[in-house]
């Protein structure tokens, strides 16, 4: 129903920007773009700006910074902008030059000072305007690839240029909060050629990728009208994964068919507007610059291995048990980490469902920015001893303003609270504001299990990595600090007290990207617990060749999970109703 | 007139929002020194998170810090003397410095009004 999409075909921007929920194959399709563009003899930059990104998973190349030429297609480049490795050259950039000027210790409050979330987003934000509005850049290359995963790090990147030129022409006393990036004014000509770029349909493209289903298409209508606000009209949007055909008598094929074919007709309305195009789903991994070529010539079908590998070489318990062990063991925190799509919502509700059904006082909430956990829960009764909240950033934001101004504007005059009122709207202000929201809820864990449904990886480690800045931050506050916020992290890293639970897919990102979060949260002291696989194929009996396909590509995903990743791993079969209500919900624990 | 300076900790913002939690002081210093500035006094604050080249070129700062490392920070100085160390000045000893009236330093910024009468 809709056009395959095919770059050879349609005429494109010079630089496009991918984006929608996690998960939902923006890497693979800026990859695969990014190749076919390249095989028609178009000079191509991919460029990846997510904290944790997975383009050379993709590539199967490492990259860096810099742009660097892949050896299997002529004319590709790729480079991948770390914020946090921005953010380090830009700190040694300031402090480098008066080691030996002044003391050591003088030296390392400056350094923290430059660690906190404003430098990392600053530092990103500054080399993606770099390449928006460099001339050289565009004489250099056809086109530019942005492939920009997490949503509301997208969100906040691309948001970024607007406010900011709003708020260097407002600041007259100079802007405080922007300290961090000394001689940013010098650098307000180079953001606003980066704003007029991103807002000129001529020079810019937002491509809107989504799967055929309800929640990812949600997510990339609130993309697209959020973005639309801030100037950036010209838009395109990708079904992803569409299944071309399916098998009347196999019954999951069917419903995997019925189910895209539901969530489509139900598109929100502001997004039917948008131009549409589709991917077909096929039974292969979009890795590796071979597969990623077959996207476009529309193969959807590869040999795969014959049947030899019986159901019985993988065993692996359901998600009952992960309950029993945390129901056994007394857990009091309980989070879901993981990149998003992979199903951390329905997985957080599902634990909260089977835990209160254990007879547990359960409070279950949700930092993620696209959060659905209303949602989930539509239409389903709710128990007397199970809550649900959801932690708003928009909403944490405002409270934490007016409390700020509540407790601090006391006896300032109205310019003084106008002053105080610009530094509150700055970057950081938001990370606080999330964190004191998160602290407040774990804080409940005293009387009840509070399951936390977080954030896509890469704001989840933006927001360990605030926790850890918090912490070295209060040593010295003079202020008040809620006792919710000290007691946090310790709480964190108690393995009595607290669960990870990493959810990941059968496929080669979600699970490589699990395995850096699991590495990240070892560093800062957290020990993953279970590692859940989610909408596995593998775990069903389907006899369709394309989901076949796909079900023995997963097996050696699952057995990297059970084998090298996970201390305990359990697996949950993909099923035919997407999970929506309270009783549905507990036919995912017993799945 | 006299030159007042204030050598600030390295600071993400000077009104201090950005921390775990506000501190009232800090706020209060930044509102009164916005008000002297906008009076023209000669007043003055540097922010060792990004203009650590002052703490570098003042003499004067430059040695308290090697003696005393960052505690010594906020450090005050009129007509570059150390008046005040590790501590902010009050809004009284602003005033008694720039020989202005306490109550200027919280002053209402007066509204202009422009009335138009049609005739």
């Amino acid at each position: 129903m809709y056009p395959l999409f095919n770059p050879n075909k349609t005429a494109l921007t010079p630089f496009l920007f991918f984006t929608g929920k996690g998960g939902v194959g923006k890497t693979s399709t800026a990859c695969a773009t990014a190749v076919s563009l390249a095989d028609q003899g178009k000079k191509v930059l991919l460029v990846s700006t997510d904290p944790a990104s997975n383009l050379q998973d993709v590539l199967g190349v490492e990259l860096t910074n810099d742009p660097l030429a892949i050896p299997s297609v002529n004319n590709l480049f790729a480079c991948n902008i770390d914020p946090e490795a921005s953010a380090k050259a830009y700190r040694e950039k300031v402090v480098g030059p008066y080691r030996g000027k002044l003391p050591d210790a003088v030296l390392s409050t400056m350094e923290e000072q430059l660690s906190g979330a404003c430098t990392v987003e600053i530092a990103a934000f500054d080399e993606f305007s770099h390449l928006l509005s460099d001339e050289d850049v565009l004489n250099q290359y056809d086109h530019v690839l942005f492939d920009t995963a997490p949503t509301g790090h997208t969100l906040r990147l691309l948001q970024l240029p607007t406010a900011w030129t709003g708020f260097l022409e407002e600041s007259t006393h100079g802007a405080s909060c922007l300290g961090p990036l000394s001689g940013l004014g010098e650098k307000k000509e180079l953001y606003a050629k980066a704003v007029e770029s991103l807002s000129n349909p001529e020079k810019t493209t937002l491509i809107l990728v989504s799967r055929p289903d309800v929640s990812s298409l949600v997510e990339a209508n609130r993309a697209s009208s959020e973005l639309k606000d801030i100037g950036i009209k010209n838009q395109l949007l990708i079904i992803n994964g569409l299944l071309q055909t399916h098998r009347p008598d196999d019954s999951v094929s069917t419903a995997f068919s019925e189910r895209q074919r539901r969530a489509l007709k139900e598109t929100p309305e502001a997004l039917k507007q948008v131009v549409t195009f589709s991917l077909p789903f096929v039974s292969y991994s979009l890795t590796g610059v071979d597969n990623l070529r077959h996207l476009f010539s529309s193969y959807t079908m590869t040999v795969f291995e014959d049947d030899s590998l019986s159901k019985e070489t993988i065993y692996l318990p359901g998600l009952n048990k992960v309950i029993d062990d945390f129901s056994s063991k007394n857990i009091r925190v309980i989070f879901t980490m993981g990149k998003g799509g992979v199903g951390k919502t329905s997985i957080a509700s599902a634990m909260a469902v089977g835990l209160s059904e254990k007879g547990h006082r359960v409070h279950l909430t949700t930092t993620d920015p696209a959060a659905h956990l209303a949602y989930t829960f539509e239409g389903g009764a709710l128990r007397d001893n199970l809550t649900i909240s959801s932690i708003n950033p928009e909403i944490e934001v405002k409270k934490y303003q007016q409390e700020v101004l509540l407790a601090a504007g006391e006896g300032l005059d109205e310019e003084g609270i106008a002053y105080l009122k610009e530094d509150l709207e700055s970057p950081c202000t938001e990370e606080i504001a999330l964190f004191r929201a998160f602290a407040d809820v774990v804080e409940k864990s005293e009387n009840e299990i509070v399951v936390i449904d977080t954030a896509p990886t890469g704001h989840t480690l933006l927001l360990l990595d605030s926790t850890e800045a918090y912490h070295k931050e209060m040593s010295r506050s003079t202020g008040n600090v809620p006792e919710s916020v000290k007691k946090l992290l310790p709480r964190l890293r108690n393995p009595k007290e607290t669960g990870v639970v990493i959810v990941t897919l059968a496929e080669a990102t979600p699970v490589l990207e699990a395995a850096r979060l699991q590495e990240v949260l070892k560093r800062a002291q957290i020990d993953p617990k279970w590692w859940v696989i989610n909408q596995s194929l593998y775990a069903t009996d389907t006899t369709d060749a394309v989901l076949k396909g796909r079900a023995v590509s997963e097996i050696e995903w699952i057995k990297k999970v059970k084998e090298e990743l996970a201390p305990q791993c359990a697996v949950i079969p993909w099923l035919h109703e997407e999970k929506i209500g309270y009783d549905s919900l507990k036919e995912f624990i017993d799945a | 007139m006299k030159k007042v300076e204030i050598f600030d900790p390295a600071m993400c913002c000077s009104t201090g929002v950005c921390g775990p939690s506000v501190d009232p002081e800090l706020t209060r210093v930044a509102s009164a020194v916005y008000s002297l500035e906008q009076k023209k006094f000669d007043i003055t604050r540097y922010n060792l998170g990004n203009d650590p080249g002052a703490f570098v070129d003042n003499e004067v700062v430059n040695k308290v810090l090697l003696e005393k490392g960052p505690d010594a920070l906020p450090l005050i100085l009129v007509n570059n003397e150390v008046v005040k160390v590790g501590a902010y000045p009050t809004n009284e000893e602003l005033a008694e410095w720039l020989d202005v009236k306490t109550a200027e330093l919280q002053e209402k910024p007066r509204v202009r009004v422009s009335v138009k009468f049609d005739k």
